[in-house]
């Protein structure tokens, strides 16, 4: 049974239109998401800031509802669960968020916070059980017990995500929802979260649904991908699949947009330019003001289909689009 | 690095702020120089120094802060010494600053026009009528389509990357000899990243200033930077070229960097991160600060402070290369 699935999601918010007497202003944030995580698999989500991967990754947590849609974990559609079913079956997805900083509470100590969610569920037999669990945690994460006696301000950024991936573990979850859980680190110190990942991944059998605005990270842990744009998928593949063929203009630009390390390649490269045109705002393809390809096909709005196996990219210019690719790294 | 073509030469600077803990050196002995004409990058990671010593530059650190030494010597004037009403005249027209939160640099109720043309105003006599059409051209020379009309609006009308080149715009508008940017595209997305990378670089060309890009992030470096500074618990790691920097990195500190770069071109099975944490500034080692952390560290690493070895085109504070110097 695949860990979570998504189907047909749509998410508007609404709120009260500034100065406009009662009207109210709609806005879309997901349209049509339709993704599946499948078991001990890591499926990354990756777009620019507002494309709307919080959003996503909050209505998987049942912290935000659906407009539309199904979303279904562990077989179950969580709309149609009691509150204590859906409760019991949170336990089973736990969530690291970018901010280190604010996401663990000053006041308590590292064992407190690691173990809280073990109080919670009564999950030990006695104060010695509970020691050795999360003496366990903490090694898990590449930090000792002495830790567990310290307060999170004592703590680098690196090892407060750590901190956090600890907590998340505690209860033993069969899903783990990382919202750019690395963005917010130095170079040096994300090497080392991303290879922690990818080992509690392996070793503890963990699904995982990775939000990221950065496709090198994603390459990293990924085994598929979806490129999200403007709250709807543009592509949708197996990593390798992504990388090795990229088929939407807007991965393209985005791939064209990483920044090589070698400065004899890199001032060679040129970005594909992503400068909107003016007067293409109501286009039935969210990307058509900054696409290069833009043309007659693209008038209707683009659905996703298949187009390699496995493959699916939404862009109605494709089967037109030059196969020159603008892709080089 | 030839000092004698240097536009902006800083000498042995220390910087410390007075903490609750004492005095913390946050800044121990940077030195420098800029070439005419060319970009150089300062790369390092959070807590490295990076803003303390951009902020240095035209002393504009808090008042916990104190430059305990060094010198900035601009068209043989010595920044840190001269008279604060001379300082004043440099900045923003001779040198020019923009930070990596355009948002919060820019005025909320004024518009976006407004403050150019005040930025304008406030160095150059002229009208206000052709300050404004200055600010248009300006505007169009960062690339905001529809100048004319954007003129008129508010930074809230503006996204994130139009606010940065708005920053840009100002920070061009007296013809500054030299800009510092301080993380400017950090707070952006990639795409964004790219464009803004690129009009620095051009305008920089155009224009022939010379700029001091800091970054956190050494694979940005390569597109935009001459020669590259790395920057480790407030000392100079490794200084070169770009080209030897991606080459020939002679530091154990910006090898391991460049290695744990997440390369979008293969998939990796697992990456050659650098063990252990940055130092907390006060409770470094007193030796190489990046000794804790080096796989190649000796005894008298975690001793003895390496200087600087090697030629002046590439230097690197490591005592392995004690030997070859
Ligand atoms: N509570 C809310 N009310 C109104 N709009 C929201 C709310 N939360 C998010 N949005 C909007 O939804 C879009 C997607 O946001 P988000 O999911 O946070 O994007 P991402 O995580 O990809 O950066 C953004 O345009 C944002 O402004
Ligand atoms: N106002 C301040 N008071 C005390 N310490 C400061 C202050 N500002 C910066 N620091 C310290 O100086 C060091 C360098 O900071 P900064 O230059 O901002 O780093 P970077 O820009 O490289 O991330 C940090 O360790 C930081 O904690
Ligand atoms: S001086 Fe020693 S500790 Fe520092 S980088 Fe060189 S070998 Fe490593
Ligand atoms: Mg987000
Ligand atoms: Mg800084």
């Amino acid at each position: 049974m695949n860990p979570i699935e998504i189907k047909n999601v749509y998410k508007t918010y609404t709120r009260k239109r500034f100065l406009s007497f009662g009207k109210r202003e709609e806005t879309p944030v997901l349209q049509d998401v339709s993704l599946c995580l499948k078991e001990n698999h890591v499926l990354g989500l990756v777009g620019e800031s507002g494309c709307g991967k919080t959003t996503l990754s909050k209505i998987i947590l049942g912290l935000e509802k659906a407009s539309s849609g199904q979303v279904i974990v562990d077989g179950k559609e969580i709309s149609k669960l009691t509150k204590p079913a859906f409760k019991k079956l949170r336990r089973l997805m736990q969530v690291i968020f970018q901010d280190p900083y604010s996401s663990l509470d000053p006041r308590m100590n590292v064992g407190q916070i690691i173990g809280e969610p073990l109080d919670i569920h009564g999950l030990y037999k006695d104060k010695l059980s509970r020691r050795k669990i999360l003496e366990e945690l903490v090694k898990s994460v590449g930090l000792s017990p002495e830790h567990l006696t310290r307060y999170p301000h004592e703590f680098s950024g690196g090892q407060r995500q750590r901190i956090a991936i600890a907590r998340a573990l505690a209860l033993d979850p069969k899903v783990l929802i990382a919202d750019e859980p690395v963005s917010a680190l130095d170079v040096s110190v994300q090497a080392q979260i991303l290879n922690l990942l990818k080992e509690i991944k392996q070793k503890r059998r963990l699904s995982m649904l990775f939000v990221s605005h950065d496709f090198a990270v994603a390459r990293f842990l990924c085994d598929e991908i979806a490129v999200m744009y403007k709250g709807r998928i543009m592509e949708y593949a197996p990593a390798e699949e992504l990388f090795s063929n990229p088929q939407h203009p807007y991965t393209e630009a985005l791939f064209s947009a990483v920044p090589v390390p070698d400065p004899v390649r890199q001032k060679k490269r040129e970005a594909v330019s992503l400068t909107a045109r003016p007067g293409m705002e109501n286009h039935p393809c969210p990307f058509a003001p900054r696409c290069a390809y833009v043309c007659e096909a693209c008038h209707t709005a683009p659905l996703l289909a298949q187009v390699r196996p496995g493959h699916f990219c939404a862009c109605a210019a494709l089967p037109f689009k030059n196969k020159k690719s603008s892709f080089a790294v | 690095m030839n000092s004698s073509s240097a536009l902006l030469d800083v000498q042995n600077l220390r910087v410390s702020f007075s903490t609750e803990e004492g005095t913390v050196q946050v800044l121990k002995g940077l030195s420098y120089s800029l070439p005419k004409g060319k970009v150089l990058a300062v790369v390092g990671e959070s807590g490295s120094g990076k803003t303390v010593h951009a902020l240095s530059l035209l002393r504009l650190l808090p008042p916990t802060a104190d430059i305990e030494e060094g010198h900035v010597l601009f068209e043989g004037k010595d920044l840190v010494s001269l008279p604060e009403r001379q300082l004043r005249k440099l900045r923003g027209a001779r040198i020019s600053m923009i930070f990596q939160d355009p948002m919060s640099s820019l005025n909320p109720v004024l518009t976006v026009g407004e403050q150019l043309k005040e930025t304008i105003l406030a160095h150059r006599k002229i009208s206000k009528l052709r300050a404004k059409a200055a600010a248009i051209r300006l505007l169009k020379k960062v690339g905001i389509s529809d100048a004319a009309r954007r003129y008129d609006q508010y930074p809230f009308q503006f996204s994130g990357g139009m606010c940065q080149r708005v920053m840009i715009a100002m920070a061009l508008a007296l013809k500054p000899q030299v800009l510092i940017a301080d993380e400017p595209t950090t707070a952006l997305d990639v795409t964004i990243q790219a464009q803004i990378l690129r009009l620095i670089k051009n305008l920089q060309q155009q224009t022939g200033m010379s700029a001091v890009f800091i970054t956190h992030n050494l694979a940005l470096v390569a597109d935009v930077a001459d020669e590259v500074l790395v920057l480790y618990g407030g000392l100079c790691m490794e200084k070169a070229s770009v080209q030897a920097i991606f080459k020939n990195p002679l530091h154990p500190y910006t090898q391991g960097l460049l290695n744990s770069l997440v390369s979008i071109n293969k998939k990796e099975d697992l990456l050659p991160a650098i063990a252990g944490n940055p130092p907390v500034p006060g409770k470094e080692c007193p030796g190489c600060p990046f000794a804790p952390r080096c796989q190649r560290a000796e005894k008298r690493c975690f001793q003895t402070r390496p200087p600087l070895f090697g030629k002046r085109e590439h230097q690197a504070a490591c005592w392995l290369l004690e030997e070859k110097a």
